[in-house]
């Protein structure tokens, strides 16, 4: 579940309406911001400007009449039904004449013409008393002589209200389009993931040399549907060209094998014929070195069957554990032989899908190659576990002289010999046969610094999960 | 034995003939799967040595008719193919063996001989006896001059192998497959080591020697 969600966080599609989405969420921020913007603030500054318009008129008032007339205003206004502002008129010791209860003046650290936000408590028009009912307001005072100072407000609980419902309204808006932006490119993107995904495990099925997979068409016409199509067009060709290549592989091996076999074969009859022994030991060691000849062909030909990869079909689900331990008995005497310490860990119960004689034959050339390379006194180990991925890994250690970092990869090409080993008898094709094997299984072959000495090389084969 | 070699390269069936013959084996040659299946049926045959690609008719499909019309006589079948796919595909056809192309005579020959109807290497003994070695299958024990023989399971089995070849030679292939059941060729000389180590516990304490080398071909286990 958690792996087909990161898979369709991942995919294109998804990510193209995750960043739809997140562009529509900024614009509609930006509209909100204006909307905003238009109706509440200029209202507001509407409202200020009435104020500031009021107290320059008190302020006239009280140059003219003094406070008094002030007071008188502040009445008249307070009576008046049409009149919205609320109004707190403070002269000396007297009581204030206001509409207010409480006052905001105090609370308000801000000076003269600056707008002072607050709540106040609803008059019940009837009573005259408090409602109980709390409204937000904004207003301005005016300190029109050292102890005489008016304040004049507006109720903006409406519009306030207003903007708040409208905002929330948005708000939600743009959340339900977001997430159905989201949910919505989940899905077209899950829709499209699943078709790219058969053209995934088309392109892994040829590479693992299945050419017999064709990419599915679903007859709407549509891009895929293109390429699919396309795709099969050239699949077509590279399996006419594979057989036509495989064909003439046959035949050159049948061809040219042959002549080469016949020269063997005189070699050798001749050498069981001839007396004097001399002559014989020279004529076998021609047919050795003529077998030798065809080893080489017999190899190169074997790497260009299994790169051709017609044969994944032989693979089978096993535990290599057996497969492992008869190795180990095989080549156990060799190292004895060879004055080697051979030790084999070997863990039973793991699953892989393989073929016995090309897994037994690759794991041969590495044990060969360590027996080879590793001088007398030495040690090999041979070992079949799981590693902390869960992977099932063979390895061949040894503490030879192993072989350069930069060198790795290229003794596993075909006919590569490093200069040390000039001198001993090898092909030079022994890494590029597990090289191809490995391929075969969608294995991992890795050469890597030995695990049992501070010298020495350690070969690794790691195969993948198997698919049950 | 009297063999019949179905090849349609003629100088390798010739090779083979002569090999054969030198031998101690009558041979018979054939140059296509229509003439070799006639003979198959006309005559009496020990063993066949076929050869997969033939014109007219190909070795697997000759093959497939014999086997049809009854005919049990062992065949060898040799081919250019020797991918393990295409040995699997010529046993299940009927044959007996398989040969992969380029193969050396001295194979060839220890092949026919130990599939030929002379011989009969899977035959239901309990016992097998080479000179004063023996070995008893059903109890697992060896013996050589009435002493106790301990072997490794793989050690009897290569014994065994070579036992019921006695006489002839076994080259380090066969060994390889029909011991280890393994169908390629090590680069190294395991197999050299393993005899060896056999060789050690068979013929090291008596005074003559059982298990030979061939040069050139493989061992042979004789009195």
């Amino acid at each position: 579940m958690i792996d087909r969600l990161s898979r369709i966080y991942r995919s294109t599609v998804f990510r193209l309406s995750l960043i739809a989405a997140a562009l529509f969420v900024a614009s509609s921020f930006i509209v909100l911001g204006y909307i905003y913007y238009a109706t509440v603030t200029t209202r507001l500054n509407e409202i200020d400007d009435g104020l500031e318009a009021e107290l320059e008129e008190i302020e006239d008032l009280f140059s003219r009449g003094g406070a008094n007339a002030v007071n008188q205003l502040a009445i008249n206004r307070i009576l008046s039904p049409s009149s919205p502002n609320l109004y707190l008129f403070q002269n000396g010791n007297s009581p204030a004449t206001s509409n207010l209860e409480g006052d905001p003046i105090p609370e308000s650290p801000k000076g003269p013409n600056e707008t002072i936000q607050f709540v106040f408590e609803v008059r019940d028009t009837k009573t005259g008393m408090g409602s109980g009912e709390f409204h937000r307001a904004r207003g301005r005072y005016q300190v029109l002589a050292p102890t005489t100072v008016i304040f004049v407000g507006r109720d903006v609980e409406l519009i306030v209200t207003a903007a708040e419902r409208v905002q929330r309204a948005l708000l939600i808006a743009m959340l339900m389009a977001a997430t159905l932006g989201i949910v919505s490119g989940a899905y077209v993107s899950g829709r499209f993931a699943r078709r790219i995904d058969r053209f995934n495990r088309l392109a892994t099925d040829i590479q693992g040399g299945d050419f017999k997979r064709r990419a599915p068409v679903t007859n709407s016409g549509d891009e895929l549907d293109d390429l699919a199509q396309h795709l099969n067009g050239m699949l077509d060709h590279i399996d006419r060209l594979m057989s036509a290549m495989r064909y003439a592989g046959d035949s050159i091996a049948h061809d040219l094998r042959s002549p080469l076999t016949r020269l063997r074969t005189s070699l050798e009859s001749t050498a069981t014929q001839v007396k004097d022994p001399q002559a014989r030991e020279a004529l076998f060691d021609a047919a050795d070195n003529a077998t030798e000849l065809l080893g080489t062909f017999e190899s190169v030909l074997r790497i260009a069957r299994l790169e051709a990869g017609d044969r994944r079909e032989l693979l089978v689900n096993i535990d290599p554990q057996p497969v492992i331990d008869d190795l180990a008995e095989l080549y156990e005497p060799s190292c004895e032989d060879a004055r080697l310490g051979f030790i084999s860990e070997i863990e039973a119960g793991h699953m892989i899908a393989a073929d016995r004689g090309l897994l037994s034959q690759a794991v041969s050339n590495l044990l060969e190659n360590a027996i080879k390379y590793t001088p007398k006194g030495g040690n090999i180990r041979l070992t079949l576990r799981k590693n902390r991925a869960g992977r099932v890994e063979i390895n061949v250690s040894d503490d030879g002289p192993g072989i350069p970092t930069e060198q790795r990869e290229r003794v596993k090409e075909r006919f590569v010999r490093l200069e040390q080993s000039r001198s001993l008898p090898g092909t030079g094709l022994g890494l590029s046969l597990v090289q191809a094997v490995a391929d075969l299984h969608r294995a991992e072959f890795s050469l890597s610094k030995s695990d049992i000495a501070k010298t020495g090389l350690k070969a690794t084969l790691r195969f993948p999960r198997v698919r049950k | 034995m009297r063999i019949l070699v179905v090849e349609d390269d003629e100088i390798a069936a010739e090779y083979v003939r002569k090999g054969l013959m030198e031998a101690g084996h009558v041979v018979d040659l054939a140059g296509d799967g229509e003439l070799g299946l006639e003979m198959a049926k006309a005559a009496d045959y020990d063993a066949l040595v076929l050869d997969r690609m033939l014109p007219k008719r190909d070795g697997l499909s000759m093959l497939a008719a014999m086997r049809e019309d009854g005919d049990a006589t062992p065949v060898l079948i040799l081919s250019a193919l020797g991918e393990v796919d295409h040995r699997i595909e010529g046993l299940r056809a009927g044959g007996d063996d398989y040969l992969a192309k380029p193969y050396s005579f001295a194979e060839l020959l220890a092949r026919v001989e130990a599939i030929g109807r002379r011989s009969d290497p899977t035959a239901a003994v309990t016992k097998l006896k080479v000179g004063d070695l023996e070995m008893d299958l059903l109890a697992r024990t060896v013996t050589r001059a009435d002493e106790n023989i301990l072997l490794q399971p793989r050690e009897f089995r290569l014994l065994e192998c070579l036992m019921r070849n006695a006489g002839r030679v076994v080259t380090r292939t066969m060994l390889l497959e029909k011991v280890w059941d393994y169908h390629f060729d090590p680069q190294t000389n395991v197999i050299d080591v393993h005899i060896s180590r056999l060789r050690s516990k068979i013929d090291k304490e008596f005074d003559t020697q059982l298990l030979h080398t061939v040069r050139g071909a493989g061992y042979r286990l004789q009195t």
